[in-house]
């Protein structure tokens, strides 16, 4: 990791505006030999102990380890003005870094069209919808985890309520829950879930009051997309379970965190940095879940948990990293009764990434007129 | 039906931050001194407090020296505000930016940590008591101090003579000057009394209310205590109940997604903010209601 100074930043501006200049109509570059690969990373928000940035900054953190001696990353956080990231994207790229990583949905656009005009570097972004010129996308199929957590759930579960504390009510987080719950239900016919959504993606007060509002309400298992342990050590407080969606808080939660899956973007930057070392690098859209190379990784499992509970999500995680169990495989109804995937098809996955309707078992509705 | 007993628990907690808050911007405005700094005071003394509990101290230290921390970041608005006559709603504007800053970066080795949740003993102590134990075992004692704040700035304003001097400041500060009133003096501890109070307000959310530090957390409870104080026609009764009315809204409507009906939330939110205006829009009237309401000095610098 090194810092931005005037000098660098001069030399950079000098050395790119010297090769435009010669060769206006350059190939893209490849290393020469003994040239560090320069990376470039940009948080929008802070990088912390948990959460969505956290997972950012261990994929570079796992990029450096990999290559220590080829690769160079430099890091920006809590950029959190979209204006600033992309003036600093630019900065980056006229300096020199061949490689360019957004850390989130909300710099898709930006990149979008920034990308094609800086063509010396090659551009990432985690979250974003679709690949573009010069700007490749890398999203988990965060359903997959909630599927096996789902199926913790289900079996833990005394009074068949369960609780999910909603962000926004977005295709990702719409399709989380609904699979959250499809887990729940192949070993617990009996489940439901209520969710509460408290319309941010970080804020403590109302997430820990949210979570009480469910407990009230009978939930004993909650989950939701925490990016601080606030959500866990509500439930705690409270005796009852919670789920480390896309985080573990076990250093947190210390007795009732009853599993945990976690993000892990390393293959991304990995994949990126060799193939623009190779000069092979081509902007694609990676969608994955678990697996060995997936970005989704199933963490911690309370002692708590019954063997044979463990067991049963390690057989469903085997099925589904081999293809041989699709998640959202029919029969499956929405929770207004009507039928949305027939027995025997499977949903596309633009249809998963469009997901607006919950299934059959949940309590409530999506927040929208 | 679920069961009241959460809801109402939830409903005290959520409000306790906006009943300190909102009482300390209260004092300042019955001094003549409106300081829209609120929410930076209150995000500095969030993370003052969770530092001190992380450095091993008990609440009761965390909560000083985030009143501590609040006081302080009030202390270069009075100089503004108060002694060099600065226009009042800039310099409480730019005191929340530079709080909100602040804290960040004070915060920054904090970001996402919890602390270890630890009833206190009088809180246990408390639960024991029959009948009322039932709500004051789930209550921290930072609760209870809210309410003897609450009694403390009522008998103040309305009881004390030095109450009477302050409220005398903030609608004629002329002529409480002219009787021999030190105006200055009186508006620096009603501001300072109100950084404390945002400071507090503040610990009491990362230290009692989410038990954690992150950016983010104190999330605009700075700008309901001020509306609220509006809200309140600054009546520090109305002050207090109103900070149950907008901690219990809040609550209702987390409840009321899967209980009831569903009410949209982003309206919910807004609820606060549409009655202050709804309340501007009642006193406002006519002028001879609004004298009676509004410190007549407010926002007004005073130089002798």
């Amino acid at each position: 990791m090194t810092d931005l100074t005037r000098r660098r930043l001069l030399q950079g501006a000098a050395a790119a505006g010297l090769a435009a200049g010669l060769s206006p109509l350059a190939a893209r570059p490849v290393l020469a030999a003994g040239e560090k690969l320069k990376v470039g990373v940009i948080h929008m928000g802070a990088i912390s102990d948990t959460g969505w940035e956290y997972f950012q900054a261990e994929a570079w953190r796992a990029l450096q380890e990999e290559f220590p001696d080829q690769v160079e990353v430099t890091v920006l956080e809590n950029i959190t003005q979209i204006q600033d990231c992309e003036r600093l994207f630019r900065q980056l790229s006229i300096q020199g870094h061949q490689l360019l990583f957004g850390t989130t949905f909300s710099q898709y656009a930006s990149l979008r069209k920034l990308a094609p005009t800086l063509p010396k570097s090659h551009f990432e972004c985690c979250a974003g919808i679709d690949a573009g010129p010069n700007l490749g996308v890398f999203e988990a199929r965060h359903y997959e985890g909630t599927y096996l957590t789902g199926i913790a759930a289900g079996r833990m579960t005394k009074s068949n309520v369960l609780g999910w504390v909603g962000a926004f009510p977005v295709p990702q987080v719409i399709y989380s829950l609904n699979a959250f719950l499809l887990g729940a239900r192949s070993v617990n016919p009996e489940a439901t879930l209520k969710i509460v959504w408290v319309n941010d993606w970080v804020n403590p007060g109302k997430e820990k009051d949210a979570v009480a509002t469910l407990v009230a309400q009978g939930a004993d298992v909650i989950s939701g997309s925490p990016n601080t342990p606030v959500q866990g050590l509500a439930a705690e407080e409270k005796g009852v379970w919670s789920i480390g969606s896309t985080g573990d808080f076990s250093a947190y939660v210390k007795q009732k965190q009853l599993v945990s899956f976690e993000l892990d973007w390393s293959a991304a930057h990995i994949e990126a940095a060799k193939g623009v070392m190779a000069g092979t690098w081509e902007p694609t859209a990676r969608w994955r879940g678990l697996g060995p190379d997936g970005f989704v990784k199933m963490t911690t499992a309370s002692p708590e948990l019954p063997a044979s509970v463990a067991d049963e999500m390690a057989k469903a995680e085997a099925a589904i990293v081999d293809g041989s169990f699709q998640i959202f495989s029919g029969p499956i109804r929405d929770n207004a009764g009507e039928m949305r995937v027939a027995e025997g098809e499977t949903m596309a996955p633009e249809d998963v990434k469009g997901m607006t309707w919950l299934v059959e078992g949940v309590e409530g509705s999506l927040p929208k007129g | 039906m679920p069961d009241l007993l959460p809801i109402l628990v939830a409903a005290l907690v959520a409000g306790t931050p906006l009943v300190y808050a909102a009482l300390g911007e209260l004092v300042a405005e019955r001094a003549g001194v409106i300081n829209l700094g609120v929410e930076g005071m209150m995000v500095v003394g969030a993370v003052v407090g969770f530092a001190a509990m992380m450095g091993g101290a008990g609440w009761p230290a965390a909560a000083l020296a985030a009143a501590a921390a609040g006081a302080a970041l009030a202390l270069p608005f009075a100089a503004l505000a108060v002694s060099l006559g600065a226009n009042q709603i800039a310099a409480g504007l730019a005191l929340t930016i530079f709080g909100t800053s602040l804290g960040s970066y004070i915060g920054k080795p904090y970001v996402g940590m919890a602390l270890a949740p630890a009833p206190s003993a009088l809180q246990q102590a408390a639960g024991q008591i029959p009948g009322l134990g039932v709500v004051l075992g789930q209550l921290h004692p930072l609760v209870w101090l809210s309410w003897a704040v609450f009694g403390g700035v009522w008998w103040f304003l309305y009881r004390a003579r030095a109450g009477l001097v302050l409220r005398a400041v903030g609608e004629s500060p002329a002529s409480a000057w002219a009787i021999g009133h030190p105006v200055g003096r009186i508006r620096y501890a009603a501001v300072l009394f109100g950084g404390a109070m945002a400071g507090l307000a503040g610990a009491f959310v990362s230290v009692v209310y989410t038990a954690l530090w992150t950016e983010g957390l104190i999330a605009g409870r700075g700008w309901i205590a001020v509306a609220l104080v509006v809200f309140a026609t600054w009546r520090p009764g109305r002050c207090f109940a109103g900070a149950y009315l907008f901690g219990g809204a809040t609550i209702a409507q987390l409840f009321g997604q899967t209980a009831l009906a569903a009410v949209p939330s982003e309206l919910m939110s807004a609820l606060p903010y549409l009655a202050t205006v709804v309340v501007l829009v009642v006193i406002s009237r006519d002028e001879a209601r609004l004298r009676l309401h509004v410190p007549a000095s407010l926002g007004k610098p005073f130089s002798a």
